[in-house]
């Protein structure tokens, strides 16, 4: 077990590219990290450069309280799950799980012991000898997951571990390494470029987009409060709603609509709504939006109403039974009112946060 | 079958026998041949059909001595012939795979060089520089040795490129977990690359075997030591009397036996053979 | 050029795992290929004395040679003889093989065996065949008024050469055919027969385009391999004879360097194959990019 402190980490490809800029994050014994964003943000960079397979070009990475920079792999105390789980195709479930412990010297009976456990734990003892051509993705995927257990290391590093398994394997999977995870209580970085995958998981989520960090936070606060309209859309399903607005004494005109904005300087911004702070009645709002229904979307448990609201389309959620028609208007959640500036950066009025309104 | 035409099928089917009797008849021949007395082939023809002194043929080729014409047996000639085409197919096979690994698995200086210089041997077989390679070997004293035999055909463009596609085709995250499982350089080449490429370095032996096997003008020019003669260069030399009529039996007895192994091999890994050789051209 | 995402660092190893390679490939390609270019501008007098530097003489002796120009000619029609020979031999082969599905197996392995069989015994078997004193061949020619002898007649040495050397090659070509034929999608033969062609029509304007790929790789395959691979053949049945009716320009490099001792001119005679081999392995992997696959 142990914390991994990441400073001022940058990669920059021998081209001259930077894939990797700037990057400072703390990650606490213990916890479970999920770097999310879309590809090429440089979170698989990121997480190799923990690993040791990508050299790190500035700054420093430390895993417990060792400076890991110039250590091999092996050396970090890691270890990781691949997307493509990176079984060895011709060493049998056993012989993979044992390789990397007889590559350090582990006594044997102490391998035997390790394996036993780590097959007990993801039951996979029935197919211990059997070769990975021969098991199922998810069979695979715990066999994976074995060969990092076996380990016992400082930190686990898992690469998009769930993408090669289908949607319902998935949602089962990421509840198992969850539980694992929390049951071993051992450091875990993980990356993902899906957003649900992200929130269900993380102790905290770190967004990243172009190479830099966008937000760190628990997904919750990274979900009520992002800090760019980038993590607004990045994160959450369906996205949120960004209409613009102007901004003028300290009140946003948006659709036709004013809602107060204290302290917030004159201009264009970015309205951010998420498609469940719609109300069909005037809540705390009394300015609602003309909206024009076009297209329901039934999700079962809900429904998604796409509606025409100035010269925008807006998705807006409602329970399942809900009524819609053509010409409605809706009211926003005030408290649940984003705004971005120019420079797409969250601009909090603070009346607003406190909720006064 | 896009649709039947009975005849087509007939003409097919004829067409292919024909082939094969045809593909088979100088062998049958050949076998024949080997189990006639010499006696038998004054009469002016070829026997078309079997006689009887197939074993009495065989036994004094193999032991040979039987006359000025046989003055090395045959048996130490298909012991030759082994020992190059093993060594030959061994040593390309190695260093081959060897090379591959490097390039394939490592960034240095000058390793589009390298690549470039293992390239270029495929644009100069043996045959067209023949006078000089011949010097170099001589001048190294390795005229009538294995060594010579063997080590200057032991380059392989083919075989490194053929690795090198094999290796390319091996996930990466394959050499990473293991480098995460504290596998270094060589450990990782023996414990994972090396028993994945298991078939393609069976098929490879295969082809590059009967390679070894086949060879005739090197070893012509290497040996000048009847010990060291190999079978396919050694029936040249019987065959080559001037003083009197050559000794069908025993020189066919020969050809039969220089044969067998390589098309036992063929035969017997099929599968592999052609795998091998289908994949060396791509 | 590719390599491997993550690679391995250590400084010395790659260089220690290509040494053997590449000491081979210096000691016995490069040196001697640069030793043949060095002595193709270099004559020794007729004492073997002295050596002298006398520029491209050697290649403008070569080409006012009437014996080299032959060598030239007998190569082009031994190359393009075989090589039709051969090709066309296996292609029917494999056209009969694409017809019967079900005993094509035991058809493949009765034809694929003589790819075993050495160039220089193949050589051997079909000299014995056409020997002119106790050959089946002659005998048979002789029947219907044809007195074969190889040994004086060139045209007959030369057919017995080209016979020997395609018979070897076709189990090769058979091989890339079969799988040529095998990559046509069916449902492209099926669509030509719903839309009237029958199956000698099928075959040139369906079979035969889409195995052109599979066709060229071959013919430059079949012209290196009679270029360069055949020398056991003719050392094994003519030696080159009658007359140098079948002395080809590989036959000819030996012939001068170890039996002639004319170093220069073998040299230059090297230089020049060189050329040759050069240009087929650039058209080779130029021209022929899709290649068969299984």
């Amino acid at each position: 077990m142990a914390a991994i402190t990441i400073e001022n980490v940058g990669k920059t490809y021998a081209g001259g590219v930077p894939a990797v800029q700037g990057i400072d994050l703390n990650i606490r014994d213990g916890e479970f990290v999920v770097l999310v964003g879309p590809s090429g943000c440089g979170k698989s960079t990121l997480l190799r450069m923990i690993a040791g397979l990508e050299e790190i070009t500035e700054g420093t990475v430390r895993i417990g309280d060792r400076v890991v920079n110039r250590l091999e792999p092996a050396e970090r105390d890691i270890a990781m799950v691949f997307q493509n789980y990176a079984l060895y195709p011709h060493m049998t479930v056993r012989q993979n799980l044992s390789y990397g412990l007889k590559n350090r010297g582990t006594p044997r009976d102490e391998i035997v012991r390790r394996v036993d456990e780590a097959a007990r734990i993801l039951e996979i003892g029935a197919y211990l000898d059997r070769k990975p051509r021969a098991l199922s993705g998810g069979q695979r995927q715990r066999v994976a997951m074995g060969r990092a257990i076996v380990r016992e290391p400082s930190a686990f590093l898992f690469d998009e571990p769930l993408s090669n398994l289908d949607a319902k394997l998935r949602v089962t999977m990421r509840g198992e390494i969850r539980t694992l995870q929390r049951r071993l209580g051992t450091t875990s970085v993980y990356v993902t470029h899906d957003q649900l995958e992200a929130m269900t998981m993380a102790d905290r989520l770190v967004v990243l987009r172009q190479g830099r960090i966008e937000q760190v936070g628990t997904p919750l606060d990274v979900y009520r409060n992002p800090v760019s309209t980038f993590v607004a859309q990045f994160i959450g399903s369906p996205s949120m709603n960004l209409m613009s607005g102007t901004v003028r004494a300290g009140e946003v005109r948006v659709a036709d609509a004013v809602y107060p904005a204290p302290g917030v300087p004159d201009g264009a911004v970015t309205v951010g709504l998420r498609p469940e702070d719609f109300a069909l009645v005037p809540g705390g709002a009394r300015a609602g939006m003309p909206a024009r229904l076009v297209n329901i979307e039934e999700l079962g448990s809900q429904r998604l109403g796409y509606f025409r609201v100035g010269g925008e389309t807006v998705v807006a959620s409602f329970p399942a039974g809900q009524v819609l028609s053509t010409e409605m208007t809706l009211y926003p959640d005030l408290s649940r009112l984003h705004l971005f500036g120019a420079d797409e950066r969250r601009i909090d009025p603070a009346p607003l946060r406190a909720g006064a309104v | 079958m896009v649709e039947n035409h009975r005849w087509l099928d007939v003409l097919a089917h004829l067409t292919l026998i024909l082939g094969v009797v045809i593909v088979a008849f100088p062998v049958y021949i050949a076998v024949v041949a080997s189990t006639h007395e010499p006696a038998d082939f004054v009469s002016g023809l070829i026997p078309l059909l079997p006689g009887d002194n197939a074993v009495a043929t065989y036994a004094s080729v193999l032991e040979g001595g039987v006359s000025s014409q046989m003055s090395v047996p045959i048996l130490t000639m298909l012991k030759n012939s082994l020992i190059m085409a093993v060594l030959i197919a061994v040593g390309k096979i190695v260093i081959s795979v060897l090379s591959a690994y490097a390039i394939v698995y490592f960034r240095f200086p000058f390793r589009q060089l390298a690549f470039w210089m293992i390239f270029v041997t495929l644009m100069l077989p043996v045959e067209v520089r023949i006078v000089p390679t011949f010097q170099v070997v001589a001048d190294l004293g390795m005229l009538n040795s294995y060594a010579g035999l063997t080590i200057p055909l032991i380059a392989s463009a083919t075989a490194t490129f053929l690795f090198r596609q094999v290796f390319l085709t091996i996930p990466d995250e394959l050499m990473e977990a293991a480098r995460i499982d504290g596998a270094g350089p060589m450990k990782f080449f023996r414990d994972i690359l090396l028993p994945l490429s298991r078939t393609n370095i069976a098929a490879l032996f295969v082809i590059l075997f009967i390679y070894g096997w086949n060879q005739y003008l090197w070893p012509i020019l290497i040996t000048t030591d009847a010990g060291f003669y190999t079978i396919v260069a050694g029936i040249k030399r019987m065959a080559d009397v001037v003083d009197s009529e050559p000794l069908w039996n025993y020189i066919m007895a020969t050809a039969v036996l220089a044969m067998l192994p390589p098309v036992i091999v063929v035969i017997a890994m099929q599968r592999l053979f052609v795998k091998g050789l289908v994949e060396t051209e791509k | 050029m590719q390599t491997k995402r993550t690679i391995f660092g250590n400084r010395w190893l790659p260089y220690l795992l290509l040494a053997p390679q590449l000491a081979v490939t210096v000691i016995f390609f490069l040196w001697p290929a640069g030793q043949a270019v060095w002595q193709s501008f270099l004559r020794e007098d007729a004492f073997g004395l002295k050596t002298s530097f006398v520029g491209l003489s050697n290649y403008t002796r070569l080409f006012d040679n009437a014996e080299y120009i032959n060598a030239l000619k007998v190569t082009l029609v031994f190359s393009v003889s075989t090589a039709a020979l051969a090709l066309i031999s296996s292609l029917l082969l494999a056209l009969a093989l694409d017809r019967t599905i079900r005993s094509s197996r035991v058809y493949t392995t009765l034809l694929v065996w003589p790819y075993a069989v050495a160039p220089a015994i193949a050589g051997v078997l079909w000299w014995f065949i056409f020997n002119p004193t106790i050959g089946i061949m002659p005998y048979l020619l002789e029947r219907v008024g044809y007195d074969w002898n190889h040994a004086l007649q060139k045209g007959d040495a030369m057919a017995l050469v080209i016979i020997a050397a395609a018979w070897k090659q076709i189990s090769y070509n058979f091989l890339f055919f079969v799988a040529g034929l095998q990559s046509i999608p069916a449902s492209m033969r099926e669509a030509a027969a719903i839309d009237g062609a029958g199956p000698v029509k099928r075959f040139w304007t369906i079979t035969l385009p889409l195995l052109s790929p599979t066709t060229f790789f071959l013919l430059v395959v079949n012209v290196v391999y009679t270029m360069f691979d055949t020398f056991a053949v003719i050392d094994a049945t003519t030696g080159g004879g009658p007359a140098q009716a079948t002395m080809i320009l590989v036959y000819k490099v030996y012939d001068d360097g170890f039996i002639g001792l004319n170093l220069g001119s073998s040299a230059a005679q090297s230089v020049i194959l060189m050329g040759i081999v050069i240009a087929l392995t650039i058209i080779q992997f130029r021209y022929v990019e899709r290649r068969v696959t299984y």
